[in-house]
């Protein structure tokens, strides 16, 4: 696609509230119903077409029927995108209802013919400019100078040639002509390129909240990724036989067969539980203490060695960090009382430093006060207790215990149709085995394989 | 410039030199038609807008077209000729570079042409935009090197001319856009490593030039928003000048 054509793109989409503007301009012209021009008086000269900013708001609301603030508002877009030029104060791109003078720009100024503004042609502008009022440029204009003769530098005698050459061709023009060019090539840059206030002010915020983000990504542990994959790898394939959709569960999947056997097996808290699960408890600690069963035959295991307070504590803590806020004052009195006070029933052992930081927090309660109390203790148990725990004989008992289902005989007519009703909801299952216990809440072991 | 010692070695350095002078001759005929070409542009779709306006554009456009395909044959030859020793090599690199920005601009300005008069059409004299500016020029007549015009217009439109006119500037524009892409890609010029001669600060072109203009161009750059009317202190800045 042609250079032309992409560029013609880019402005037709940008076209709809431009050409409405533009249909303005145009019936502003008009001899009969457009605007009033004045001339305007410049020592001898003369030029024509000027107009009051009153003028303009005037038309407005005569042609359009709108209000006074509307016309306003419509009067100054035309300003600020450069259909209409101020000719006092060149640089305050505003509209005012007053006597102020203004004048149209020419077409080939236009924002719809705005090519996007190049660097050769600021360049040119700027070179001109230079040429004209003998170096007396704005101070961001001489810097802006600069940075393009650096920027465009190989093809600077031809931005100085064209310069002079575009000076010699206005000059073929009368005076007024040429300050009316001028003042127009004025106004196209004033909005193609206006003066920056302070371009550091801008950048200022930029750059710290950039710095700030930097140092704490920089902080942050970082694993390689081959790490990271192997890990994952590793986790895949311990737990591929526990996943009920790459295994199959046994005796048979509820959702296919309507047997509600697998969740009945797997409730929370039953007489015999099934092997896959037990051996799930020596995946990590946190899947022993997460099964309900898993803690209860922990705990017994612990009771055994005389350190069942470990788990009490642990389980105490839990209950704060995930309960009601409004009991949280009293529980932590209680877990006080009974895990830390000096001489207490089932004290705890934590190292001084962790015990004086709690102790410190006791004093202002709140949800999260025991959390490195909790971590020291389990970090402890997960340490010492649980790995003998595996290799104790309570564990070893349990899991020869443990059941295998026998998978259901499918049926023998593989493509009889069945008929189909709703099955029981697993929620209604789970809620009558914790009734038994006197819990409420899902079924969270069954739950959890899905 | 490399030592030769044969008839054919000076025949050609001297034959290298003359082809740098005429390439130079040839584009800064084309900067000074570019520049013209893009002072009528600005005149279109304005109240100076006319028949003989667009006579002129394209008459303008013409001869910049004409000059451009006899710059891109001649520099083109010669910097894909091996030989070319190195500092004339550098010389038509910058020749090239001058061309080709040349050409940036005539191809801005040639769309930004046609697609004026696609909104503002020449036919309906009503909607032509009031921009101050009047009276004819002998822009054109700069560009075109000749001393006068030929003033022979007619006062009516004929029908069908703006829209032969869109098609034939459509055709060129696709044409200039070929040329730049046919340049680009038949010769190899390292724009990092071409130095301009020149200053970055161009010299004044003449004195009395720089000085009538000064004093003729009203006085722009107001400080602060002043009250005080624009012609008080045009009248002030002749005094001290006068």
């Amino acid at each position: 696609m042609s250079a032309f054509n992409a560029s013609l793109f880019c402005v037709s989409c940008a076209r709809a509230p431009i050409r409405q503007m533009e249909k303005v301009l145009v019936a502003m012209q008009d001899p009969d119903m457009g605007m009033k021009m004045r001339n305007q008086r410049l020592l001898i000269t003369v030029i024509p077409h000027a107009m009051t900013g009153h003028d303009i708001i005037t038309w407005l609301i005569q042609k359009y029927h709108i209000c006074e603030e509307e016309a306003l508002h419509l009067g100054e877009m035309l300003v600020k995108y450069g259909y209409i030029y101020p000719l006092k104060e060149p640089r305050c791109l505003v509209l005012r209802p007053d006597e102020s003078p203004y004048r149209f720009q020419t077409p080939y100024f236009w924002t719809s013919t705005r090519w996007p503004a190049s660097e050769l042609d600021y360049a040119i502008y700027l070179a001109k400019k230079n040429i004209r009022k003998q170096g007396e440029l704005m101070e961001y204009e001489k810097e802006r100078y600069s940075l393009l003769h650096k920027r465009i530098n190989h093809t600077w005698d031809f931005v100085v040639m064209q310069a002079r050459e575009q000076l010699r061709a206005s000059k073929q023009r009368r005076k007024a002509d040429r300050i009316v060019l001028e003042c127009q090539e004025q106004a196209y840059w004033l909005i193609n390129r206006p003066p920056v206030v302070s371009p550091l002010h801008q950048y200022c915020f930029l750059f710290y909240t950039n710095t700030i983000h930097l140092k704490r990504a920089l902080g942050r542990n970082r694993v390689k990724s081959s790490v990271c994959l192997e890990g994952f790898v590793k986790y895949s394939e311990q737990y591929q036989n526990h996943d009920p959709i790459m295994q199959g569960c046994l005796p048979s999947n509820p959702w296919i067969s309507d047997d509600i056997a697998y969740w009945m097996m797997n409730s929370e808290i039953v007489p015999v539980p099934t092997r896959l699960r037990v051996e799930r408890w020596s995946f990590s600690f946190m899947e022993l203490l997460s099964d309900a069963m898993g803690r209860r035959e922990f705990m017994t295991y612990l009771e055994k060695e005389f350190s069942a307070e470990n788990l009490h504590f642990w389980q105490a803590c839990e209950e704060i960090r995930h309960g009601e806020s409004s009991k949280i004052i009293e529980k932590v009195e209680d877990v006080y009382k009974n895990f830390l006070a000096p001489g207490a029933a089932r004290w705890v052992n934590i190292d001084s430093k962790t015990m004086d930081k709690t102790l410190e927090g006791i004093k202002r309660p709140h949800r999260f006060v025991m959390d490195d109390a909790q971590m020291h203790i389990y970090f402890l148990m997960k340490k010492d207790s649980y790995p003998r725990y595996l290799k104790s004989d309570l564990y070893k008992n349990m899991l020869a215990k443990a059941v295998v289902p026998q998978e259901t005989k499918k049926s023998v007519f593989p493509f009889m149709r069945r008929q189909r009703h709703s099955s029981p909801s697993p929620a209604q299952a789970g809620a009558q085995a914790a009734e038994e216990d006197g819990r409420a809440g899902t079924n969270s072991a069954a739950g959890s394989h899905f | 410039m490399p030592l030769v010692n044969n008839k054919v070695g000076d025949d050609c350095t001297a034959s290298g030199d003359k082809a740098l002078a005429d390439g130079k001759a040839l584009v800064d005929s084309l900067i000074k038609v570019v520049a013209c070409y893009r002072h009528l542009a600005s005149c279109v779709g304005g109240c100076t807008d006319s028949l003989q306006l667009r006579n002129e554009l394209r008459q303008t456009r013409e001869k910049a077209q004409n000059l451009a395909g006899d710059i891109c044959h001649h520099l083109t030859s010669h910097l894909r000729d091996k030989s070319l020793p190195d500092g004339q090599r550098k010389e038509m690199e910058l020749l090239w570079v001058a061309f080709s920005s040349c050409l940036e601009l005539l191809h801005v300005d040639m769309c930004k042409v046609l697609n004026i008069s696609g909104i503002v059409s020449l036919a309906d004299s009503a909607s032509l935009v009031h921009t101050g500016l009047e009276g004819c020029s002998d822009v054109a007549a700069r560009a075109l090197s000749l001393p006068d015009l030929n003033q022979a217009q007619t006062d009516s439109l004929p029908a069908g001319l703006e829209s032969q006119e869109r098609s034939t500037m459509e055709l060129e524009i696709s044409q200039i856009d070929r040329m730049i892409d046919d340049m680009e890609m038949k010769v190899n010029v390292l724009r990092w490593m071409v130095e301009p001669h020149g200053p970055q600060y161009a010299d004044p072109l003449s004195s009395t030039d720089s000085a009538s203009m000064a004093l003729q161009s009203i006085d722009e750059e107001q400080q602060a928003p002043t009250s005080q009317p624009l012609c008080q202190r045009s009248h002030i800045f002749v005094l001290l000048l006068l």
